[in-house]
């Protein structure tokens, strides 16, 4: 794989993330290589998606410490981590349902956006040529992600798997440096699912973004990750390239139970 | 045409014409990033110079056969024509053929380049390029997902356009010479059949054929090029090559590229063309898709459109039509298209159609009768590949649904002693490539080719009416016309039937397969509270089957009151447990059933349906889309329908 010393682009560091009495994460320290898929798998409750939150500055952990680009990190909260160049889906799919696909992948370009609102009530001149820009920059995405026939249909009323590819291109309208998919395949059939992989694949190579995601999927997330983080009640089982992974005996244990 | 056509006989002339006379009108449009993009016809004309240099430095020779194979887009039609003036042989193929199909293709054709769509082109050009003999580069217009590909034997068609707009006095010499070089006998394109009868034959055609038949038709209906139309249909198809390539080079109408297959009908709407060509099958599902919108809207609306399409029934095709017609009518008419016919035209994109075409297969007089009450002028042509398409056409004022008009000009027609129509034209075939048997089959030494068409001249209009394929006009036991085509309209004009073969020929009676619409039915199933996983659940629907049944029995109440098709009446039908798919090859590309496969590969099912049983067992093979194959195993039930006495008799 990457034959060169990688270059680590997040490292989360002794991570401890409590609600209350309930111990979500538990010490958990790994890294992320700029250009890697990243994946982070474990049974249900692991702290999985806990942990997306942590990264993009959703939940802030009691102690630990959060490195990017060489930098710690201080306490953020998620848009400030957003204009960093994190991205993220949900994994029960947010989108503004009313709104249309294009309308929704524009509101991604919204930090990129600098034209104060006097000029966008105006729709004229610095503020409409911004908005041609970005729209280009959205229409390529979309393009992308194929989801032209569905540029003008509001997103309430789209089957499943494709409201997943409008939140996707969404993120991907941040241009972000960091993506973080949360079970970006869950729900979806088999086509929907190689369909999904393809464009995981693709940004990855052609946009060359860093890819965190979280997926049950376990064929999926073999095919796809560089390497694989093992999540179990909140603490760390294994971290390694998918094949180590999948050997490891207490991975095995934890997705198969073991009687006790 | 009032331009000497002697002289305009090749593509590149007309190219050259096309330019000099109407050089900013707008050539081609595409949608590309949410956005139609034009180019003149000066801009096209510098593209495909560009192309054509390019290509030769590629080692592209004259008399190299060149695959173009993707969805409708500018760069693909200029690949066409820079083949054509750099004296090599363009070979559409089709998009969504797999890859053994194209490897017959290629091979057959000895084909040496490819000029691709996208990355899944390439990836099938790629797995079977070992085993093609001859075979050099594939050219590449859309560079996704190729970023990591070896690019040894790959190129993209921005390199080589960057190549041929180089200064480069040696290229434009030879583009030059090889320009030259191209005349009206010269090949101008090898089409592949649709091949309903087995492996599909090249076609060959010259630049004067090709010309000549697009001229004639261009000239019935007064092509200008203030025309334009969307091209959506299979590049590979011959219908398509005519209109977008040669009917749309002769009148310098602009041609219209869709953003992508799913994307047409939005932007038939936004385009909304002044001539449409749509094979039926389209027609039936347009049609379809309005009916079951209008099951879904409000009662008032529901209630109004049906009045109204009464009343477009009644005297819609006589305004259309430039009949007499009374006062009050004409007015409710009006209202009528104020109302619902105008705004549903809209939403079809059929607003400022001129002329609308279908061909192809035969169409069913209710579908025909439909759109030109709406006030489409929907006309019938009739053709095939070996003629390039043009034989005989309807004229505005004669158009009828069971009738496919006069021969054109440069047109003749005679019937065979055996029903058989056959034509002499100036769009003839030249040969099949590599195939002088079935060339002199098809072609005899004075020219009359043979259509494999059953047809007569209809009496009173003059017309031409076609029957069936000659070989599959058969005959019952008892001695009665056997034309399944004829009823599998028939069934197919229900907007639950997808398809349907007939079966009977030389039996006692006629039995049926059906295929349900999963659109019609599922919207059907939805209302009805039906589950349903999967089309083979829906299909073996008990519900579903009662539903074909009575469908099947109103065919056979209209059958029975014609003395010749009574005996076509369906006794015993099955619900197919799975859609007939060209990848399994029942079905060609344009959809037409290839009855002796099928008669074939469900023997089992044809002769359950000729004994006592009340179901049966099967497997069947089927092909993914990837190429990878599975089983399909189902207890299908045989329903009986009820057969109705001729009925001249009984009155």
């Amino acid at each position: 794989m990457n034959e060169k010393a990688p270059k680590i682009m997040m490292e989360v560091k002794n991570i401890n993330l409590r609600f209350g009495g309930v111990v979500a994460i538990q010490g958990v320290s790994f890294d992320i290589h700029e250009g890697e898929i990243r994946a982070i798998i474990g049974p249900n409750g692991a702290g999985k998606s806990s942990m997306l939150n942590v990264i993009n500055g959703f939940y802030h952990p009691q102690e630990g410490e959060i490195w990017f680009d060489g930098q710690k990190r201080p306490s953020m909260e998620p848009y400030e981590v957003a204009k960093t160049g994190i991205a993220r889906t949900f994994q029960n799919i947010a989108l503004f349902k009313g709104m249309t696909t294009i309308e929704n992948v524009m509101t991604g370009r919204q930090l990129q956006m600098n034209k104060n609102i006097f000029w966008q009530m105006l729709r004229y001149g610095p503020a409409i040529e911004e908005e041609v820009q970005h729209r280009k920059r959205c229409e390529e995405i979309i393009d992308f992600l194929e989801i032209n026939h569905i540029r003008k249909t509001p997103v309430g009323s789209l089957p499943y798997g494709l409201q997943k590819r409008v939140e996707l291109a969404r993120a991907l309208a941040m241009e972000p440096n960091l993506l973080l998919l949360d079970e970006p395949m869950a729900g979806m059939n088999v086509e929907e699912k190689q369909d999904m992989s393809r464009f995981i694949v693709e940004v990855n190579e052609e946009f060359g973004t860093t890819i965190a995601l979280i997926e049950h999927d376990m064929a999926v997330v073999m095919d796809l990750a560089d390497r694989v983080v093992v999540l179990d009640y909140g603490k760390l089982l294994a971290d390694g390239t998918p094949k180590e992974v999948q050997s490891n005996q207490a991975v095995i244990d934890a997705y198969l139970g073991v009687p006790h | 045409m009032t331009e000497n056509s002697a002289i305009l006989d090749t593509m590149p002339k007309l190219l050259a014409r096309n330019v000099s006379k109407f050089g900013d009108s707008p050539a081609f449009r595409e949608k590309d990033l949410g956005i139609w993009q034009t180019w003149t016809w000066k801009e096209s004309s510098e593209e495909i110079q560009k192309l054509s240099k390019g290509l030769i430095k590629l080692g592209v020779q004259e008399g190299d056969h060149v695959a173009v194979i993707g969805r409708n887009r500018p760069s693909l039609y200029w690949s066409l024509l820079a083949c054509q003036h750099i004296g090599a042989i363009p070979v559409p193929l089709y998009q969504d053929a797999v890859a053994e199909e194209m490897e017959y293709i290629l091979s057959h054709c000895g084909a040496s380049f490819a000029i691709v769509g996208d990355q899944e082109q390439v990836d099938k050009i790629l797995e079977i390029s070992d085993r093609l003999k001859g075979f050099k580069d594939i050219v590449f217009v859309d560079p996704k997902g190729l970023r990591k590909y070896d690019k040894e034997k790959l190129h993209s068609i921005a390199d080589i356009l960057e190549i041929g707009s180089g200064d480069s006095p040696e290229l434009d010499k030879e583009l030059k010479r090889r320009v030259e070089k191209v005349i009206g006998d010269t090949t101008c394109v090898l089409l592949y059949t649709s091949g309903t009868t087995g492996k599909s034959k090249g076609v060959v055609q010259t630049h004067r054929a090709i010309i000549g038949a697009s001229g004639g038709a261009n000239q019935h209906d007064s092509w200008t090029h203030d025309d334009y139309l969307l091209s959506y249909l299979p590049m590979a198809w011959v219908g398509d090559f005519m209109i977008s390539v040669a009917q749309g080079m002769g009148a310098g109408a602009c041609i219209n590229c869709p953003e992508g297959p799913e994307t047409m009908q939005v932007d038939l709407r936004e385009i909304g063309p002044s001539i449409f060509f749509g094979p039926p099958p389209l027609w039936e599902r347009l049609k379809t898709s309005v009916f079951i919108r209008i099951e879904d809207a409000a009662f008032f609306k529901k209630a109004a459109f049906n009045y109204f399409m009464a009343h477009a029934e009644k005297v819609g095709r006589d305004i259309l039509e430039k009949r007499k017609v009374g006062l009050f009518d004409r007015m409710k008419y009006s209202l009528g298209n104020f109302l619902i016919y105008a705004p549903l035209k809209n939403m079809l994109g059929f607003s400022n159609v001129r002329i609308a075409y279908t061909a192809g297969d035969l169409i069913s007089a209710e579908l025909f009768d439909f759109y030109r009450s709406l006030g489409i002028n929907l006309k019938q042509l009739y053709g095939q590949t070996e003629a390039s398409v043009f034989l005989t056409m309807q004229g505005n004022d004669e158009v009828f649904s069971d009738t496919v008009g006069k021969p054109i000009e440069g047109v003749e027609l005679k019937i065979a002693s055996s029903g058989e129509i056959l034509y002499k034209s100036v769009g003839s075939f030249k040969e099949y490539y590599k195939n002088p048997k079935a060339t002199s089959e098809t072609k005899d030494k004075d020219g009359w080719v043979a259509t494999g068409d059953a047809g007569y001249i209809d009496e009173d209009t003059g017309q031409l009416r076609i029957i069936d394929r000659a070989k599959d006009v058969g005959k019952l036991k008892s001695g009665a016309l056997f034309a399944p085509k004829y009823v599998e309209n028939k069934l197919k004009f229900f907007p639950n039937i997808l398809e349907a073969v007939l079966f009977g020929d030389k039996k006692e009676f006629c039995v049926a397969f059906l295929n349900i619409d999963m659109t019609a039915v599922g919207n059907w199933a939805e209302k009805n509270n039906i589950s349903y996983s999967s089309y083979q659940e829906l299909a073996s629907n008990s519900e579903v089957s009662n539903i074909l049944k009575e469908h099947v029995e109103e065919v056979n109440k209209a059958l029975a009151k014609d003395p010749v098709m009574s005996g076509c009446q369906i006794r015993k039908f099955l619900v197919l447990h799975k859609e007939l798919d060209p990848d399994d090859g029942e079905i060609t590309r344009t959809r037409k059933v290839k009855r002796a496969f099928i008669n074939e590969k469900y023997d089992d099912l044809v002769s359950a349906l000729y004994s006592d049983n009340g179901s049966v067992d099967t497997k069947t093979e089927v092909t993914y889309e990837d190429g990878r194959k599975g089983y399909l195993e189902a207890t299908l039930s045989i329903v009986d329908a009820t057969i109705y006495q001729l009925q001249e008799a009984a009155e």
